[in-house]
């Protein structure tokens, strides 16, 4: 008898083991292969942070610039700086044949005019003077220099010229290619030149879209949860709403973008692709998912406090707002930001509500035309440029260090109420 | 003089009924103990006389409790009101998660009893003296409720319960999550508050009962078996079915 | 009324001890009475010593019936008919020992007693002492069988017995006067006569504890008395 309770003690610890150990496996699994798609991302995008700036010495001849000595800031800002730009460029290498010479004009981004414009009005005194500006490298080059560039491929495979390469290589032994930390990425709105592009559209896009969303899905979902829970009867009907509500939480979410664009578009006339008519769309995504957390939430406040408020003498009312909902609010709060972050990485339905094209303008309200980080991505994965490639990277890290952020932001209202309440 | 009088109380749990005919009178200022076995019935007897019986939906009571020569079953009962004036402390302390200023201060908030601070203050002191917790917590007063050990947590939902100054309190099990000491300071409690209020205790323990109160009922699935003085249902109970609980002869 | 019997046996057993150790005591009483009778009227001087002796079981008994009633009430907190058994067993150990006592003291005169007793003086003395055993016996039947109907025959019959008590006395009396050289026996007889007058006292006071046990209720009234006692020997 003591040899089979021996065997199966023993068989009982290796089962233990070996579930254990399958445990293990699969946390391991996972992290490797989010370690995997981490690095991935991080080391093409990285690049995307870094600028490059050509150092090109410009001349702010007065005659050409039709300016006199001493320049106001009005004549400064009319006057045209495309001669001086190109001379500047031009200058590079003073025996360029035309051809060379759109090669050289190409070397730089079409913002030079204005970059060149910026060192002016930043010091008037330069009239007349030569200094050193700092103009946006082309895509090309750009890549060119952070080596993501197959040089050795024939010159008709290629985008980037052995003439514009010949130059390029000039300058980067005279010092004059540097790479900075690119701020434009964060503030230009989206561009066709993958050198100037940048996702302050989008994420403005996305912030009014989730802005919307919440102003619109918070209250509607935290009261429906609130009546459902405390005060709707318990009758077929509301086991009716529940089950429809567990079923919305699970409905792909293109199927909203149609209802956005049927409803929204096409009955109330809203304007397309705005964050307004996004938020919307998201929102009813989003409604579930509070409802159900919110409901959850509510759930788990022990009924004795809710005994103890009634005995007191108040009212239901009193009792679930006074007592139940203020205790209830770490899981909806969490509940909430989880549900926006989702709804922060939908693209399908901003899709079909028209948020995807080409916007170059930052939206200053909701009823702007905007995109979305995620659609955004989606947009620049499109794209031939291969400067692109490591901007879609690039807004991949920037969108997953929102979602971190905002969840991270989840915990610690959770944490804070938590301590609080308890 | 009788302060609560129950008249043929009948409580059903959707089809299943759970008291039958109860005719029960309850004393002025006195503490009125109600004993049995578990299941017999008292502590939906207590819930009913609060009225707390209304939050579980297939529960139903017929016939009547008479209070202040109202029947407090009445269809125009006002709920809210009658619970500022009938107070219940529950088993497990159960103290807002607030502080402690903010629990006592609670029930006169929201039924207007202090026209200013000043006035709360007084209250919430008032109320915790008469605990006998002031003097333990007076300096922490904004600290957590919860915080504090089990039988001050007890206390504490027995200051709440007496800041609206209710004329009754109903008590169900309310020392049976302390230690013998809280026991102790909340029975010495239970013996000071009724001189103001009306105290009914719903106990298991017989010694308790036999220690705190002036009248007992005991009740045994669902019927009253008997009730009547302290004294005489633990010294000479003329039912036998009382005999035998108490002397520990059931099952 | 047979009670059901506890869930807790062991508190059970604790009140069964109780019980057959007052039994127990009972029958030492009673025993030790029929045996001081018997030595005073035939003069028999080995069971008059054998009761002396003996004395000391009773006195071992009511110390032991003490400590199981405060055990009881410490440790299991007796309510209704089980508080009342747990006290009235106390009070009735002390009476019984009492008897005990009053027996033996009985004894210890009979020793001391010089010459043989006169018809009269033992008739009157056995006509008493009869009806105290019965009513011992009967008191101690009332407490095994739990009957408030004996008890209450007891208390009413006290009456009887301070007559018989009295008619004795005055037999003792007589017998002093008669002659001085009955001046020590009938001393001796003097006290003995009180002595089994006292045991129906005692006996009177166990009837009320019975009674009490059994209904929780206290015998109202005064006991019944019989008519004065005569001091003077004058009727």
């Amino acid at each position: 008898m003591n040899k089979n309770k021996e065997k199966l003690l023993n068989s009982r610890y290796r089962a233990e083991k070996r579930f254990q150990f399958y445990g293990k496996s699969a946390i391991f699994l996972a992290l490797l292969f989010l370690t995997i798609f981490i690095f991935k991302i991080f080391s093409t995008g990285y690049t995307a942070f870094q600028k490059t700036w050509l150092v090109i010495p410009v001349t702010f001849d007065a005659e050409t610039l039709y300016l006199d000595e001493n320049p106001s800031i009005e004549d400064i800002e009319d006057a045209d700086y495309f001669d001086i730009a190109l001379k500047s460029m031009f200058d590079l290498d003073k025996n360029a044949s035309e051809k060379e010479q759109n090669d050289l004009k190409k070397m730089v981004s079409y913002f030079f005019e204005r970059e060149i414009k910026k060192e002016l009005l930043n010091d008037p005194s330069l009239i007349g003077k030569t200094k050193d500006v700092y103009l946006t490298a082309s895509d090309d080059l750009d890549q060119v220099f952070k080596g993501n560039y197959p040089r050795d491929l024939p010159e008709n495979q290629r985008r980037v010229t052995d003439f514009q390469l010949k130059i390029f290589d000039q300058l980067v032994e005279q010092g004059r290619v540097e790479s900075k930390f690119n701020l434009s990425f964060f503030t230009y709105p989206d561009s066709r030149e993958a050198e100037l592009a940048g996702i302050a559209s989008s994420f403005m896009g996305s912030i009014f879209s989730i802005l919307v969303c919440l102003v619109i899905a918070f209250p509607v979902a935290v009261l429906a949860a609130i009546y459902l829970e405390e005060f709707a009867p318990k009758n077929k009907f509301t086991d009716f709403i529940e089950v429809n509500i567990n079923n919305l939480a699970a409905v792909p979410s293109i199927v909203f973008g149609l209802l956005g664009l049927g409803i929204l578009l096409a009955v109330f006339q809203l304007p397309r692709s705005t964050p307004l008519v996004g938020g919307i769309t998201l929102s009813l995504m989003t409604l579930p998912t509070i409802i159900i957390a919110c409901r959850a939430s509510l759930k788990a406040v022990p009924p004795s406090i809710r005994e103890a408020a009634l005995a007191m003498g108040a009212s239901r009312m009193q009792t679930t707002m006074h007592h139940t909902v203020p205790l209830s609010m770490p899981g909806t709060l969490s509940g909430t930001i989880i549900g926006l972050a989702q709804a922060l990485g939908e693209t399908a339905p901003l899709i079909l509500i028209g948020m995807v094209a080409f916007v170059n303008t930052i939206p200053g309200s909701p009823l702007d035309p905007a995109a979305s980080l995620p659609v955004q991505i989606y947009i620049w994965a499109e794209s031939a440029e291969r400067g692109f490639v490591e901007k879609v990277s690039a807004c991949i890290m920037v969108l997953l260090g929102f979602l971190i952020l905002m969840n991270l932001f989840a915990q610690i209202i959770r944490h804070k109420f938590e301590k609080k309440w308890s | 003089m009788i302060k609560i009088n129950s008249k043929n109380v009948d409580v059903f749990y959707g089809k299943k009924q759970a008291l039958f005919n109860i005719n029960l009178d309850i004393e002025e200022n006195q503490v009125t103990a109600l004993i049995g076995p578990s299941g017999c019935g008292k502590s939906t007897f207590l819930r009913c006389l609060n009225r707390m019986n209304d939050v579980i939906d297939i529960c139903k009571v017929q016939g009547q409790i008479i209070i202040n020569n109202f029947d407090i079953n009445d269809k125009s009962c006002d709920v809210v009101r009658l619970r500022e004036k009938i107070g219940m402390v529950f088993q497990k302390p159960n103290p807002f998660p607030k502080t402690i200023y903010e629990n006592v201060s609670y029930g006169p908030t929201i039924h207007g009893m202090a026209q200013s601070k000043s006035e709360m203050d007084e209250i919430v002191e008032t109320s915790l003296k008469k605990a006998a917790l002031w003097e333990e917590i007076k300096d922490r007063l904004h600290e957590p409720g919860t915080g504090l050990s089990g039988g001050q947590q007890q206390r504490l939902c027995i200051a709440r319960a007496i800041s609206v100054k209710p004329e009754v309190i109903l008590m169900d099990e309310p020392c049976s999550a302390l230690d013998p000491i809280a026991t102790a300071q909340i029975e010495e409690l239970i013996d000071e508050l009724k001189k103001d209020h009306t105290i009914i205790i719903v106990t298991h323990s017989m010694a308790q009962a036999a220690r705190v109160s002036q009248n007992t009922g005991f009740f045994h699935l669902g019927e009253l078996i008997e009730h009547g003085s302290t004294d005489k249902i633990f010294k000479n109970p003329e039912n036998k079915r009382t005999q035998d609980y108490i002397t520990g002869r059931f099952g | 009324m047979v009670e059901a019997p506890h869930t807790v046996k062991s508190y059970e057993e604790e009140l069964k001890n109780l019980n057959n150790n007052i039994i127990k005591m009972g029958g030492f009483c009673e025993e030790a009475l029929g045996k001081a009778i018997q030595a005073i009227t035939t003069r028999n001087s080995d069971n008059a010593e054998a009761v002396i002796k003996d004395d000391e079981k009773i006195d071992k008994f009511e110390t032991l019936i003490e400590q199981q009633v405060v055990n009881l009430i410490a440790l299991r907190q007796p309510m209704a008919i089980d508080l009342r058994e747990t006290v009235t067993a106390l009070k009735i150990s002390s009476d019984l020992e009492r008897i005990g006592d009053l027996a033996k003291n009985i004894s210890k005169r009979t020793l001391l007693l010089n010459e043989n007793l006169p018809k009269n003086l033992t008739e009157a003395l056995v006509r008493v002492s009869s009806n105290v055993q019965k009513q011992l016996k009967s008191i101690l039947d009332s407490y095994l069988d739990r009957s408030s109907a004996m008890a209450v025959n007891v208390w009413e019959s006290d009456e009887h017995i301070d007559d018989l008590t009295n008619l004795c006395m005055q037999e003792v009396i007589k017998y002093l006067k008669e002659d001085e050289k009955n001046l020590d026996d009938g001393t001796h007889l003097l006290f003995v006569t009180k002595n089994i007058e006292r045991i129906g006292d005692h006996t009177t006071n166990v009837a009320e504890q019975v009674y009490y046990l059994v209904t929780g209720e206290y015998l109202e009234g005064d006991r019944p008395k019989g008519t004065e006692p005569i001091v003077s020997g004058e009727k």
